[in-house]
């Protein structure tokens, strides 16, 4: 079975800085697969390249089977393909309601669109309670709550999600994840999702991939990666607390 | 005493003929009393330098004294006795010099752990070296101790270098450096340090050098004063350093290689040496220091060298061409004087041109502008790459030596140099090949055994004394020493065929895409071979020709990359017999750390290890 997205030898910059220095991945239709990665490993701009925010200096980006490197975001998002950005951007002066119907900007099918509405109100019941408000007063949780609707007023084929759990309460992470779960297999959403919260994402994912420096260095299903000693020490907190019982360092990262 | 008649060799009296014994050095025996010496001499001129948060710090030669003696002083007040082993557990350092000097003065022997050993290994070498004193660099290496404290009963005290995220801890058998040097300040007393460096001679055991022990445990290799002292004398002769000639230091200090260079040779000449902040940072280190001469592993060499390359391809179509035309010259001019012969008027122009243009940027750029002399050793090196540094103006030749030979054999200078060997054997030093091709070595500066192991030290020397160091080689008409490779590791195929690996070996390892390999084929119908692939070349290849990979192990399992490994071994066949010729190979798939025990401290893979660790891999080739 091909991949739903392919991202092949990407590589884009800021400037003369080599943000991303190969990178391969696919995603296939009806998975989630999670990139992890510290500040600075490149994934937010892995996403804004294949959302056609930035333009990768080498490589290939293939999705259904057809290169989109380089394309504009809108024609980008024409083939179903949206991100929800890092730091829940709303349009905080538009109503709840108003920012959902701009995420189905594309689409001409007002009684879908009024469907899909209402399938985004039952999966986030609070933004129903507040259709009329401005955006720009909600809560975290609910904002980002809004920004997941908006992405799928878009029927998107993929969504592109940038550390959905920033900011938030443990709780609220969690409800959004449980969210983001059923909206995977009710719905049959398919997701790439970068996170920093390593154990709610590899709970939540099919497939994983660790980033370091612009590069891949681990990839394998998210259980094995939840398993792996490294994945465990660097990004589960799990301590081994060492003879003295005080452990500060932190042995070399091996990556397998 | 017979009086022998001595010399000046670059500023130090030594004696007339070398590998005489006893060696003088400047008039002295040994290392401490060389030591002691120097530094009344030098006082307060540059010793060392190292960086403290970021920025380089000067110690002079009275600082190195005055603390190696409080050291000393402190030690023998916590029960240091003559003879006793001290274990250094740490990066380079200048406390890493402090406590082997210290342990030289007060007539004890140093020996050195690598950081990359496990707390099982650090034990093993703790107990058969019945270290009374072990130094440990930070709480990381401290783990290590804890882990195995109760296992180790001959150690006295524990001393911790760095004392940062330890503010709570207290354990009795271990103490803070500021500690022993307060304790060393209360003892000090000069007289005694002083009697306590004039009692020693030159027979004394001074150093512990474990080896690597690609088979087996590893072997304390026991060096004595003389040993030391007829190295350096050796080293005098060969190495590229003089009075007050920077030198960095970076590889392991626990290696003969390094210890030689960067710890007793600056006693000889005077240099002043630098520690690297630390592994990653040498690249960094380099161009802040650019040093007078450059020793280093074949590794390192070829970082540099892949660099460059890569830099050179992502600069403008102009800078690309510039640095093609400045490359050729170089080279014209490298031919030339690498066969020993004059260099012609136009080759040399075009060459100065381009120097002006291109390459003196380069090498300032690297930090290699300095440079009299590169070095190279531990591991072969290829031709090509010997050539292509002296055509960027950086002349670098190969020696080889070992722990038993207290450092550097043989060695390639400027006026006597045979690329592709290993050099002619260091003045002082006898060499001879066995009839079963064995290299055999005799001198001064070969160790007096390993400890605790009479059968291997009995292994190691011939009936008539002359060390068997367990290589092959041959040696030509001028007397170049060129080494095809271990007498353990020949293989006898199944058709009764001997063959060296090594010599396939190396000649796999020039290859810029292969980091080492192991051949297989002993007893088997015919040779295979295992690859550890160069990582950051391999994976730019496969980014420049799109080969999509994740991690390590898929970039291992491309087609096209082991299309690659494929043609390189292919290509390094058609130089062997047919017997001879590899049939398959397989790649390991992980990608290997120093941590691991399937490679040597200088990151060699380990026959043995490899071919238990990957039995399932070589039983899938044949």
């Amino acid at each position: 079975m091909s991949a739903l997205l392919e991202v092949k030898n990407l590589e884009t910059f800021y400037g003369p800085i080599m943000a991303i220095r190969g990178v391969s991945l696919e995603v296939h239709k009806g998975q989630v697969v999670t990139v992890l990665g510290a500040n600075g490993a490149g994934k937010t701009t892995l996403l804004k390249t294949i959302s056609g925010i930035m333009d990768p200096e080498k490589g290939q980006v293939l999705f259904e089977g057809e290169e989109i490197q380089g394309k504009e975001p809108h024609q980008v998002v024409r083939r179903g393909i949206v991100q929800v950005p890092e730091g829940r951007e709303v349009f905080p002066l538009l109503t709840v309601e108003e920012n959902l119907t701009l995420g189905a900007y594309t689409r001409s099918d007002r009684a879908e669109i009024e469907r899909d509405r209402e399938m985004v109100f039952s999966y986030f019941p609070i933004l129903a309670e507040r259709r009329l408000q401005e955006a720009g007063t909600l809560s975290g949780g609910q904002q980002q709550m809004l920004a997941i609707g908006r992405g799928l007023m878009l029927r998107p084929k993929i969504m592109l999600l940038d550390e959905p759990s920033l900011g938030l309460s443990p709780l609220l992470t969690q409800e959004i994840f449980a969210i983001l779960r059923r909206l995977n297999q009710d719905e049959g959403v398919t997701m790439m999702l970068v996170e920093q919260n390593a154990a709610v994402a590899l709970d939540l994912a099919d497939q994983g991939y660790v980033m370091e420096l612009g590069r891949i260095v681990m990839a394998d299903s998210a259980e094995k990666l939840a398993q792996s000693e490294d994945i465990q020490s660097f990004y589960l907190g799990h301590a081994n607390e060492g003879a003295r019982g005080e452990r500060r360092w932190k042995k070399r990262k091996t990556w397998r | 005493m017979n009086m022998l008649s001595e010399k000046d060799l670059k500023g130090v009296r030594v004696n007339a003929e070398p590998g005489v014994s006893p060696v003088r050095i400047d008039g002295h025996m040994t290392v401490p009393a060389l030591f002691r010496a120097r530094c009344l001499e030098n006082g307060a001129e540059v010793a060392h330098r190292e960086k403290d948060l970021g920025i380089w710090q000067a110690y002079s030669w009275t600082d190195y004294l005055t603390r190696a003696r409080h050291i000393g002083m402190g030690l023998r007040a916590l029960g240091l006795q003559r003879g006793d082993v001290i274990s250094i557990l740490s990066e380079d350092n200048k406390e890493w010099m402090y406590f082997d000097m210290a342990a030289q003065c007060m007539g004890a022997i140093s020996s050195g752990v690598y950081t990359t050993d496990s707390a099982a290994q650090l034990a093993y070498l703790v107990n058969d070296s019945q270290t009374k004193f072990l130094i440990v660099e930070n709480e990381e290496q401290l783990d290590k101790y804890l882990e195995v404290a109760d296992q180790m009963p001959s150690l006295l005290k524990v001393i911790i270098l760095d004392p940062e995220g330890l503010h709570a801890f207290d354990n009795q058998n271990c103490m803070l450096l500021d500690e022993l040097y307060d304790l060393g300040r209360q003892h000090d007393d000069e007289a005694v340090f002083n009697a306590e460096i004039d009692k020693t001679g030159p027979q004394d055991v001074c150093v512990l050098i474990y080896t690597s022990g690609t088979t087996g445990q590893p072997k304390g290799v026991q060096l004595t004063q003389e040993n030391i002292t007829a190295g350096m004398e050796a080293s005098l002769y060969g190495l590229p350093f003089q009075k007050r000639a920077e030198q960095l230091c970076f590889l392991p200090l626990c290696h003969i290689l390094e210890r030689i260079v960067s710890l007793y040779t600056p006693l000889v000449v005077s240099s002043t040496v630098n520690f690297a902040e630390s592994p990653e940072t040498v690249f960094d280190n380099l161009r802040e220091i650019s040093p007078h001469g450059f020793v280093a592993v074949p590794r390192v060499w070829e970082k540099v060298y892949s660099r460059v390359l890569v830099m050179a391809q992502e600069s403008t179509a102009l800078g690309r061409w510039a640095f093609g035309q400045a490359i050729k010259a170089g080279l014209a001019r490298a031919d030339c004087i690498l066969e020993g012969k004059p260099v012609p008027g136009g080759v040399a122009l075009r060459y100065r041109v381009w120097d002006f243009l291109v390459l003196a940027n380069l090498r300032r750029m690297l930090g290699m502008d300095r440079i009299t002399r590169g070095l190279t050793g531990a591991a072969p090196i290829s031709p090509e790459l010997l050539r292509w540094y002296h055509a960027i103006g950086v002349p670098l030749y190969e020696g080889f030596g070992m722990s038993e030979t207290s450092g550097v054999a043989t060695i390639n200078l400027p006026d006597s140099n045979a690329t592709g060997s290993v050099g002619q054997v260091n003045p002082g030093i006898q060499m001879r090949i066995a009839p079963d091709g064995e290299i055999q070595l005799k001198g001064l500066n070969i160790f007096k055994g390993y400890l605790n192991k009479p059968e291997k030290t009995a292994e190691a020397f011939t009936e008539d004394g002359w060390l068997r160091t367990g290589d092959v080689g041959r040696i030509d008409n001028q007397g170049f020493l060129t080494i095809t490779g271990r007498i353990k590791d020949i293989i006898i195929t199944a058709g009764g065929k001997n063959i060296t690996p090594a010599e396939i070996e190396s000649r796999l390892k020039f290859s810029h895409y292969i980091s080492d390999a192991v051949i297989i084929g002993d007893r088997r119908k015919y040779l295979t071979c295992l690859i550890m692939i160069d990582q950051e070349n391999v994976e730019k290849y496969a980014q420049d020709h799109k080969v999509p990979f994740s991690d390590f192990r898929s970039l291992c399992r491309a087609e096209p990359v082991l299309a690659l490994i494929r043609r390189e071994i292919e290509a390094v066949n058609k130089e062997f017999a047919r017997v001879e010729q590899i049939k398959d190979f397989r790649l390991i798939d992980v990608l290997l750390t120093a941590e691991d025990e399937e490679l040597t401290a200088t990151m060699k893979l380990k026959r043995a290890t490899v071919e238990t660790r990957h039995k399932a891999l070589i039983d899938a080739m044949y």
